[in-house]
C-alpha cells in the first residue's frame, strides 16, 4: 500500500508549485499608466468633438434651435430624445470619456516624469481644471442637478447628485482658483494642447472668458454674483478678438477630422436642411438678405435666400439649403469660445449695469466678429439696419450661434428670446427646456436619480433650471 | 452506454474461442427490443460448449455452429435468450432486464465510470443517433427538447452560436455556457464574434464582436468552434447538470457539463460510410406578411406646387426634359407610407435612374413589387459525407475518420466549408500499460455570414424595418448582375444625385459586402495509462485544445457608409495537464470502495490582433490593409492568459450496491484573482439509495433510487479585471492619445460561489416500460464575480465587483414509457419538462455602503435595457410602457390603456418593467415508433412564456410595411386616407377619465403603429413556442437482404426533417426562439433571420 501512497507524491509537488500568476493576469499590451499630457490631447479633442458634432445621437441641438430641420427620420426634430438615447451619450461623453480622464490627468501630473518643473506642473493642473469646468458648465445647463462631489470616486459607485447652482458656485470658485494658478511666463502642456498649443496666456484669458460667460448665464438667478463675476472677468481680460477664440483646428485624416464632416460628409447620408426659422431670419434682416446666409448655407436661391424648411416636418433634401462649405469641411475647426459671444455678453452686461460701456458698441463687436469669422465682410451696413436693442440682441447672438448649436440653447432658455414655436404638428413636448437624465442613471444610481428628479422639479424636458428664470413665450 | 461498456468488456472475453469446423456459418443481427437498434459486444455462445463471439459495433456477429445447436445470446441489462439454429440468419431481438438496470455502467465527471446505482446526481443521456438524425451543422442544437434542464437557444446565422445554459441563468453577466468535454478533454465553445462573452474555458473574453452582436449594433457570429465535432462520431452525450455531478472539473464545470463520448472502434475492420443531403427553405411564419397596398414614402409631405400631384406623396420633377413635371417615386425614403398603389398612375421609379435597366427613363405603373422581399431567401443546401475507418485487434485499437460537411444558406452568396480529419488509437505496450492518443483537425471555411442586428450588412433588417413596397426584388437581383455588380439600388439619394442614400441594393450587400473567415482547429490528447493491479489505476494526459482563425471583413466602393476592410487573427490555446489514480476495491463482500486523486493543470491563451483601414479604401476591390485612404489605426492586440492548477480526490463507498456515499473535493488555484483570494475549494456529497434492491419481490418495480447531494463549485471569473489600464488611440497628428479602460477593475476579488443542493428520485415500472426521473434542485450563486454596470457619472461604465446572490430553483422530470413493444411495432415515448425559477436575492454594497437595487445588464437600441433587479428573475426587460387609468405602467395590449389628448397612448418612464426573458418552464416530447424495419422518430420542443422585444416591428410597423399598417377603419374608410377624407384610426383605449377614447388620428404617414407613438411595450412579445423541431424515418435495409450483397454488413436509409413546423408562436413575423448571439443577452431581436425547414436523405453503409 505505501509505494503506492508515493506514487502521489508527484502530483502534490505538481500542483504546489509557486506561479507568477500576478504577472500572468496582467495585460501586456495595455498600459498602467500614460503622460498626463496625452490624457490631455484626447480630452480636448472629445471635448471639442461633444460641443461641435451634429450627429443626431449625441448634438441635437440645431434642430432643437431651429437653426436646422431633419430630413426623413424627425423624431429629434419633434422633440423625441429617447429613440436615440441622446442624453446618455451626451452625459457619457462629458463624464466618462472627458472630465475623468482630466481627472486622472490631474491625478497623474504632479509625479509625471515627463512634465519638468513646479510651474508647468501647476499650469498644467490649472488648465485641465478649466476644461473640467467647461465641461461640467454643459452638464449643469442641460440637465440641472448632475453628480459633482461624489463624482468619478472608485469607492462610491452611486454617486449623488448636487445642487445645480451649488456646483455652479463651486465652478465660478475653481476659475478663480485656476485664474490665480496660471503663471503666463511658464510653460504648459505645449503641443500636445490641441487648442492654445500650451499658451498660458492665452488660457488665461480663456479663463476670464469663461467667466464672463458663467457670470452672466446667472444673471437672472443671482444678479449679484453675475455682477461680481462679470466685473472682475471684464477686467481680468478676457477675449479681445477672433485671435483669443478657444478652437481646435481638425486634421483631415480620420479619426481626428471634424465631426461635423462625419456626419454629414463622409457618412453620405443627407439628413438635415436648413429650417425656416432660421432661414426666415436670415433672409430678411429688415431688407437685407444677411451676406452670412450663404456662408451658412448652400444650395439658395436664385436671389441669395435661404430655403428652409419648416420646423418638425419631413423635408426633402433637394428641396432646401443645406449645411455651407466652411463647417462641413474635414478641417474645419471645433469652437469652443469665441469672441463673437464675448462682445454679445459684454453688450448684455453694460445694459444690465455690471460693467460700464457702450452696449451698442459691444453689440456691433459682436457681430463684426461674428461676420469675420464666417468671412462675411464688413457688417457695418447690416449692423445698421439692425441696430442694437434687447430683441436684436437675442437675435443677432441666436444667428451667430449657428454652428455652436449647445450655447445657442442655453442662451435661448436663457434670454427668452428669440421665441422658438414648437412644430405645428407631432410634437413630443413643450420647446425642451431642459433634458431628461439618462434612462442608465434611472436603472443604475435609482435612489439618487430620484432624489434628484424630485429636487429639479420633475424629470421631464419642461423642467426649467436654476437661472433659467422666466417662461419663454408660446 | 451499456453497448458502449460490453465493447470494452469484450477484450476481457476474448478466451472464448472460436471454432471452425465442419460446421455451418451463422449470421445475425442482435437489436434492442425496445428501441430496434443494434447492440454491440453481445456475448453469442454455444449452449454446452465455449464457442462463442460477440457482435460487433453494429450488432452484427458470424459464427460457425454445428446443425441445431443452441445459442446463448447475453448482455449486460439484458435479459438472456436461447435460440435454437434453424437457418443460415439468426436476428435476435433482446428485451432490457430490469433487474440488472442498477448495473448498468454510467460514465462521470473525468469520464470515471459508475454504475447506475452509484450514481448520486442528475445525469441525463442521450446517444449520437438522437442528434445525428437531424443533421443540423451544429450537433448542439439537436439536444434542444432532449434534456430536462437543458435550455437551447439558438439563431439561425449560417454556422450561428448556440446558447446553452443548464438549469438557469447563475452568473448575471459572466459565463453561463455548460462545459463541453469531449473525451475528457474540455473544449472551448466561446466563438469569437459569437458573443458568447467569456465563454471560454479561461473565461476570457474572446467574443472580438462579441459587444455588437449581442447587443444587437452589428458584426458577424462567426459560430461555436463546438460545432467542429462530427455528429457522427458521437456515440453518447451524458449531462450533468448540476454541480455535484460536475465539480471535480472545477470552475469551468459550474455551468454543468455535457460529456462527448465518440465512437470506440470494436474488435475486427470496420468501415462507414455516411452520405447526407439536405435541402431547405425558410419557414414562412418566421418572415413578416407584407401590405401590398401602398408604396414608398414616409407620408405626404411634397408641396406640389403644380397641382399634378395633389396628394403630396410624390416627388415632382421633370425626368424626361419635355418641360412638364412628372411624378417621381420618393426615392430616398425607405418606408411604405407613400401613395396608394394605382396602375394608372405612371411614376419614375428607382429603375428609371439605372441605366442597365430596360425600364430606364421610363415611368411605371405605381403597383406593389411583383416579387417582395421573400423572394430575396434562396434554399439552403447541406452536403456531408464521412468515412470511418476502425479496427481492433488484441494489443489495440485504431480509428480514422474523414468528415466534409459543406453547407449555404439562405442567402445569396454564403457557404461554409468544414473539413475534419481525426485519428485515434490505443496500443498495449505491456499488459499493465497503455497508451492512447487522438488527434482531430479540422478546417472550417466561411464565406459570407450573414451580418447580424442593426447594420447595412444584414439585409434582412432592410426587409422587416426599412422597405418600399412597390420595389421589385427580382429587378434588384437583375439589375445588380446587369450592371456589372453595382449598387443598384431601390434607395438613390435623390434623382440627381444617384447615390446609395441609407440602404444598398441587397444583392450588392451580399455579393460585395461580405466576410470571409477561416479556422483551423486541433484538438487531442495524449495518454499513458498503467494498470498497477487490479485494484489501482494510474492515468496520465495532455489534451490541447488550439485554434486560429482569421477573419476578413469588407464594405465595398459605393456602398452606403465608407468603404472598408477588417482583419483579425486570432489564436486560442488551451492546454491541461492531468494525472489521475483511480483506486477500486471491495473492501469485504459487501462494501466496494472507489477512491480517486488527481491534478490538473489548465492553461489559456487567447491572443488577438485586429487591424482595419481608415477613412476607406483607396482602390476598390482590393482588401488589404495597405489600401487605407489615411493611415490606418494602431492595430488593437489583446493577450489574454490564465492558469488554474487544481488538486482533487474523492471517495465513493457502496455498500450491498444500493447504498452509495460519495464525496469529492477539489482545490483550486486561478490567476485570474489576486493571490490573496485565488485559492478556493469546492466540495460536493452525494447520498444514493436503490432502494429497489430491498424490494425484490415486487416484479412490477424495475428499479428504484432516491438521491440527495450538495455541492459548492467555485468560480475564479474572467482574467485581467484586477487592475486598471489605459489605451492608446490614434495620435492626433504627434500628439499622442490616451484614455482610461472604460471598466472600473478591482483588487479586492474574491470567488464566486454557486452551492447547489439536489434531490431526485428514479423509478422504473413494468419491466421499464414506464419510468420516471424526478429531480428538485436549489443553486444558489454567491459573490457572483461580474462587470456592474455604473453610472457614468463614476467615470466608468462599469467596475468589476462581487455581486449579488442569484438563485435557481426548479424541478426536471423526465418520463419514459413504452406503451407498445413487440416484434412487429415497438413505441417509445419520451417527456422532459423542466421548470426554473430564478431570482436575484442580493446585489451588493458600495464601500459607501449604499446598497445596488438593480443592475443593467444592457441597454438596446429603442430605449429599451436587460436588467437584473433585487427581488425579481434575472432578465428584466425594461423601457416605456403603455399607462392605465391610475397612471401605472401597463404591459397589456388592451382597452386598459389610457390615451391622451392628442388621440395617442400616453406612455410611462422608460424604467417600466415590460417583459422578462425567461421561461415559465420548457419540455420536449419525443416520439419513436418502430415497426419492422422502419422506424419514425419525432419531437415536439415547447416553451411557455418569457418575453422578447422586437426592434423590427418597433420600426417596420412604423414604416408601414406591415398588414396591421392598412385596411378600412370604423368609418370603413381606408385608415390611410386623410383624416379629411374619412381616414384615420381611433387608437384602443380610454380617456384619463375613463371614458372610451374617441380621438381620431392620422394613419396617412408614418408613427401611428410604430416606435413614434407607441411604448417600447407594444413591441414586446411572449416568445413561448409549440414546435415540431425534428422527424425522422429511417428504414435499415434487413440482414436477410445485406447479407447478399457481399463486403456490405448494414444499409440503413433516413429522411429527417428539422424544425419541420412552429405549431404555435406569438411573435408575429420572426421566430421566438431567434438571439442575436449566444451569451446572457436574449429577450431582443432586430433584424431577425428566419428560420430554416430542412429535409435530409441520409444513407449509411457498413463494410
Amino acid at each position: 500500500m505505501k509505494k503506492y501512497i508515493w506514487a502521489l507524491l508527484p502530483l502534490v509537488m505538481l500542483g504546489a508549485c509557486k506561479k507568477d500568476f500576478e504577472n500572468l493576469n496582467t495585460n501586456p499590451k495595455l498600459f498602467p499608466t500614460v503622460p498626463a499630457p496625452t490624457l490631455i490631447t484626447q480630452a480636448e479633442r472629445v471635448l471639442s468633438n461633444t460641443v461641435t458634432s451634429a450627429n443626431v445621437n449625441n448634438n441635437v441641438f440645431r434642430l432643437v434651435e431651429q437653426q436646422w430641420q431633419e430630413t426623413t427620420y424627425n423624431d429629434e426634430s419633434l422633440y423625441n430624445f429617447d429613440t436615440r438615447n441622446i442624453n446618455r451619450q451626451m452625459w457619457n461623453f462629458l463624464f466618462r470619456d472627458v472630465l475623468n480622464n482630466l481627472k486622472l490627468a490631474k491625478d497623474i501630473i504632479p509625479n509625471d516624469p515627463t512634465i519638468v518643473g513646479d510651474a508647468v506642473k501647476k499650469n498644467d493642473l490649472a488648465i485641465a481644471d478649466l476644461l473640467q469646468v467647461y465641461g461640467f458648465y454643459y452638464l449643469v445647463s442641460t440637465f440641472g442637478d448632475v453628480p459633482y462631489s461624489q463624482a468619478f470616486d472608485s469607492a462610491n459607485n452611486f454617486p449623488k447628485y448636487d445642487d445645480a447652482a451649488t456646483i455652479y458656485k463651486d465652478l465660478l470658485k475653481r476659475v478663480d482658483a485656476d485664474i490665480a494658478a496660471l503663471t503666463v511666463a511658464s510653460a504648459s502642456y505645449g503641443t500636445a494642447d490641441i487648442i492654445y498649443g500650451g499658451s498660458v496666456a492665452k488660457w488665461k484669458k480663456f479663463a476670464y472668458s469663461l467667466k464672463l460667460k458663467m457670470g452672466m448665464t446667472i444673471a437672472d438667478y443671482d444678479a449679484a454674483l453675475a455682477k461680481t463675476t462679470v466685473l472682475d472677468a471684464v477686467n481680468g481680460g478676457v477675449f479681445t478678438a477672433n485671435a483669443d477664440n478657444a478652437t481646435l483646428v481638425y486634421l483631415a485624416a480620420t479619426p481626428n477630422t471634424n465631426p461635423i464632416w462625419v456626419d454629414l460628409v463622409q457618412s453620405g447620408r443627407f439628413d438635415f436642411v436648413a429650417c425656416s426659422t432660421l432661414a426666415n431670419q436670415l433672409n430678411n434682416n429688415n431688407g437685407l438678405i444677411d451676406p452670412r446666409a450663404s456662408k451658412y448655407f448652400k444650395a439658395l436661391d436664385a436671389v441669395g435666400k435661404v430655403l428652409g424648411a419648416d420646423p418638425g416636418v419631413k423635408a426633402n433634401y433637394d428641396s432646401f439649403s443645406h449645411a455651407g462649405d466652411i463647417m462641413i469641411a474635414p478641417t474645419a475647426p471645433g469652437l469652443l469660445l469665441d469672441y463673437a459671444e464675448v462682445a454679445f455678453y459684454q453688450a448684455e452686461a453694460v445694459a444690465k449695469g455690471f460693467i460700464a460701456g457702450d452696449a451698442s458698441a459691444y453689440y456691433a463687436k459682436g457681430i463684426q466678429a461674428s461676420f469675420d469669422y464666417w468671412t462675411a465682410g464688413d457688417a457695418t451696413a447690416f449692423i445698421a439696419a439692425n441696430p442694437y436693442s434687447t430683441n436684436n440682441l437675442a437675435i443677432q447672438k441666436w444667428v451667430a450661434n449657428y454652428n455652436r448649436g449647445w450655447d445657442a440653447w442655453i442662451e435661448t432658455r436663457r434670454l427668452d428670446f428669440p421665441v422658438l414655436y414648437k412644430p405645428a404638428t407631432g410634437a413630443f413636448s413643450d420647446f425642451p427646456v431642459r433634458f431628461k437624465y439618462p434612462v442608465d442613471e434611472a436603472n443604475v444610481n435609482p435612489a439618487n436619480y430620484k432624489a434628484a428628479s424630485a429636487a429639479i422639479g420633475g424629470d421631464v424636458v419642461t423642467t426649467r433650471l436654476f437661472f433659467d428664470k422666466n417662461v419663454m413665450p408660446k | 452506454m451499456k453497448k458502449l461498456l460490453l465493447v470494452s468488456l469484450c477484450f476481457l472475453l476474448l478466451s472464448i474461442t472460436q471454432t471452425f469446423a465442419q460446421n455451418r456459418a451463422v449470421t445475425g443481427t442482435v437489436t434492442g427490443l425496445e428501441d430496434g437498434l443494434p447492440i454491440p459486444g453481445v456475448t453469442i455462445r454455444v449452449k454446452g460448449t465455449t464457442t462463442g463471439t460477440q457482435t460487433s459495433v453494429n450488432g452484427k456477429y458470424t459464427l460457425s455452429v454445428p446443425e441445431g445447436s443452441t445459442l446463448i445470446i447475453s448482455f449486460i441489462g439484458y435479459a438472456s435468450q436461447e435460440v435454437q439454429v434453424r437457418g443460415p440468419v439468426v436476428n435476435v431481438r433482446l428485451a432490457m432486464s430490469s433487474k440488472q438496470l442498477g448495473e448498468v455502467v454510467v460514465t462521470g465527471a473525468l469520464g470515471l465510470s459508475r454504475t447506475r446505482n452509484q450514481q448520486a446526481y442528475a445525469a441525463q443521456q442521450v446517444s449520437g443517433d438522437e442528434v445525428s438524425k437531424q443533421r443540423g451543422s451544429n450537433f448542439v442544437s439537436g439536444l434542444s427538447g432532449k434534456v430536462a434542464g437543458l435550455e437551447i437557444r439558438q439563431n439561425n446565422a449560417l454556422g450561428g452560436s448556440t446558447n446553452v445554459v443548464l438549469r438557469g441563468t447563475k452568473s448575471l453577466l459572466g459565463n453561463n455556457q455548460a462545459l463541453f468535454v469531449v473525451d475528457g478533454v474540455p473544449m472551448n465553445n466561446g466563438g469569437p464574434g459569437s458573443g458568447n462573452a467569456g465563454t471560454n474555458n479561461a473565461g476570457a473574453n474572446t467574443g472580438t464582436n462579441a459587444g455588437t452582436v449581442e447587443s444587437g449594433r452589428g458584426g458577424y457570429d462567426y459560430g461555436s468552434p463546438i460545432a467542429d465535432i462530427n455528429p457522427d462520431d458521437i456515440e453518447s452525450i451524458t449531462t450533468l447538470k448540476g454541480a455535484a455531478g460536475s465539480a471535480l472539473y472545477g470552475s469551468i464545470g459550474a455551468n454543468g457539463v455535457i460529456m462527448i463520448t465518440t465512437k470506440k472502434p470494436g474488435k475486427g475492420l470496420g468501415i462507414t460510410f455516411n452520405s447526407s443531403v439536405g435541402i431547405g427553405s425558410v419557414d414562412k411564419s418566421t418572415l413578416p406578411t407584407y401590405q401590398h397596398e401602398y408604396g414608398a414614402g414616409y407620408g405626404p409631405i411634397y408641396n406640389d406646387k403644380t397641382g399634378i400631384d395633389p396628394s403630396g406623396y410624390f416627388l415632382i420633377r421633370d425626368i424626361n426634359g419635355d418641360g412638364k413635371n412628372d411624378l417621381v417615386t420618393p426615392l430616398q425614403e425607405d418606408a411604405s407610407y407613400g401613395h396608394k398603389f394605382d396602375p394608372n398612375l405612371m411614376v419614375y421609379q428607382w429603375d428609371a435612374f439605372a441605366p442597365s435597366s430596360p425600364n430606364y427613363g421610363k415611368a411605371t405603373p405605381w403597383v406593389a413589387g411583383a416579387n417582395d422581399p421573400l423572394s430575396f431567401f434562396v434554399h439552403p443546401v447541406t452536403n456531408n459525407q464521412s468515412l470511418f475507418i476502425t479496427n481492433g485487434g488484441e494489443n489495440g485499437t485504431f480509428k480514422l475518420g474523414y468528415t466534409r460537411n459543406n453547407q449555404t444558406g439562405f442567402l445569396p452568396n454564403s457557404n461554409e466549408l468544414r473539413n475534419s480529419v481525426d485519428f485515434a488509437s490505443t496500443y498495449k505496450i505491456t499488459s499493465k500499460l497503455t497508451a492512447g492518443a487522438s488527434v482531430n483537425y479540422t478546417r472550417t471555411d466561411g464565406i459570407g455570414r450573414y451580418g447580424s442586428g442593426y447594420q447595412a450588412e444584414n439585409v434582412v433588417r432592410n426587409f422587416r424595418q426599412w422597405w418600399q413596397m412597390n420595389t421589385d426584388v427580382k429587378e434588384l437581383k437583375d439589375q445588380y448582375f446587369a450592371s456589372g455588380g453595382k449598387n443598384v439600388t431601390w434607395n438613390w439619394a435623390s434623382p440627381t444625385n444617384l447615390v446609395p442614400i441609407y440602404q444598398d441594393n441587397p444583392y450588392f450587400t451580399r455579393y460585395q459586402n461580405y466576410e470571409t473567415d477561416r479556422r483551423h482547429h486541433y484538438f487531442g490528447n495524449v495518454n499513458l495509462n498503467y494498470r498497477v493491479n487490479d485494484w489501482l489505476n494510474l492515468l496520465g494526459r495532455v489534451t490541447v485544445d488550439n485554434y486560429t482563425m482569421l477573419q476578413e471583413e469588407r464594405r465595398a466602393f459605393g456602398s452606403v457608409g465608407i468603404s472598408a476592410y477588417t482583419r483579425r487573427n486570432i489564436n486560442f490555446n488551451e492546454t491541461n495537464l492531468d494525472f489521475l489514480a483511480t483506486v477500486d476495491k471491495n473492501i469485504n463482500n459487501d462494501l466496494n470502495f472507489k477512491g480517486l486523486a488527481g491534478v490538473n493543470i489548465r492553461k489559456n491563451r487567447y491572443e488577438l490582433i485586429s487591424a482595419a483601414t481608415n477613412g476607406g479604401l483607396i482602390i476598390p476591390n482590393v482588401y488589404a490593409l495597405a489600401n487605407s485612404k489615411n493611415a490606418p489605426a494602431a492595430p488593437t492586440e489583446n493577450d489574454i492568459r490564465q492558469e488554474v492548477d487544481g488538486l482533487f480526490a474523492g471517495a465513493t463507498f457502496t455498500w450491498k450496491k444500493m447504498l452509495v456515499l460519495d464525496g469529492t473535493l477539489r482545490r483550486d488555484v486561478n490567476s485570474a484573482l489576486p493571490s490573496y483570494s485565488n485559492k478556493y475549494y469546492y466540495p460536493s456529497v452525494n447520498l444514493g439509495f436503490t432502494f429497489s434492491e430491498l424490494l425484490k419481490q415486487y416484479s412490477w418495480l424495475s428499479y428504484g433510487k432516491v438521491r440527495v447531494n450538495y455541492a459548492e463549485v467555485g468560480n475564479g471569473g474572467q482574467p485581467q479585471n484586477t487592475k486598471n489600464f489605459y489605451s492608446f488611440g490614434t495620435p492626433f497628428g504627434s500628439n499622442p492619445q490616451s484614455f482610461i479602460g472604460l471598466t472600473q477593475n478591482n483588487a479586492a476579488l474574491k470567488p464566486e460561489r454557486t452551492k447547489s443542493k439536489e434531490a431526485g428520485l428514479e423509478m422504473q415500472f413494468f419491466n421499464s416500460r414506464l419510468g420516471f426521473d424526478f429531480t428538485y434542485y436549489d443553486a444558489k450563486t454567491v459573490d457572483g464575480l461580474l462587470p456592474v454596470a455604473l453610472s457614468t457619472a463614476t467615470g466608468y461604465n462599469a467596475t468589476y465587483i462581487n455581486s449579488g446572490t442569484l438563485r435557481n430553483r426548479g424541478v426536471e422530470v423526465v418520463l419514459n414509457g413504452t406503451p407498445v413493444s413487440s416484434k412487429l411495432v415497438t413505441w417509445k415515448l419520451g417527456v422532459n419538462f423542466t421548470k426554473n425559477n430564478n431570482k436575484v436575492l442580493a446585489l451588493y454594497t458600495d464601500p459607501s455602503g449604499q446598497q445596488s437595487t438593480n443592475l443593467l445588464l444592457s441597454s438596446f437600441q429603442g430605449g429599451v435595457s436587460l436588467n437584473a433587479a433585487l427581488g425579481r428573475p434575472y432578465g428584466d426587460i425594461r423601457g416605456t410602457a403603455f399607462t392605465d387609468i391610475n397612471g401605472k405602467p401597463y404591459t397589456k395590449k388592451d382597452d386598459g390603456r389610457v390615451v391622451d389628448a392628442t388621440g395617442y397612448y400616453k406612455q410611462s418612464p422608460s424604467t417600466s418593467t415590460i417583459g422578462n426573458i425567461n421561461p415559465d418552464w420548457i419540455g420536449g416530447i419525443t416520439n419513436s415508433v418502430r415497426v419492422k424495419d422502419f422506424t419514425l422518430t419525432f419531437l415536439i420542443d415547447i416553451r411557455k412564456g418569457g418575453s422578447v422585444f422586437s426592434l423590427d416591428t418597433y420600426y417596420g410597423m412604423d414604416t408601414g410595411l406591415y398588414p396591421e399598417t392598412v385596411g378600412n377603419n370604423d368609418l370603413g374608410n381606408p385608415s390611410r386616407n386623410t383624416l379629411a377624407a374619412g381616414g384615420g384610426v381611433i387608437v384602443p383605449g380610454i380617456t384619463a377619465s375613463g371614458a372610451k377614447n374617441t380621438v381620431r388620428v392620422r394613419n396617412d404617414a408614418t408613427g401611428l403603429y410604430g416606435y413614434e407613438h407607441n411604448p417600447a411595450a407594444n413591441f414586446v412579445y411572449d416568445a413561448g413556442y409549440v414546435k415540431l423541431r425534428e422527424a425522422a424515418l429511417s428504414y435499415a435495409f434487413p440482414q436477410t437482404l445485406v447479407s447478399k450483397w457481399g463486403a456490405i454488413k448494414g444499409v440503413d436509409l433516413a429522411v429527417s426533417g428539422r424544425n419541420l413546423w412552429i405549431i404555435h408562436k406569438n411573435v408575429p413575423y420572426s421566430d421566438p426562439e431567434e438571439t442575436l448571439g449566444a451569451g446572457n443577452l436574449q429577450g431582443y431581436q432586430s433584424g431577425a433571420f428566419p428560420t430554416v425547414r430542412m429535409f435530409t436523405l441520409n444513407l449509411k453503409v457498413r463494410f
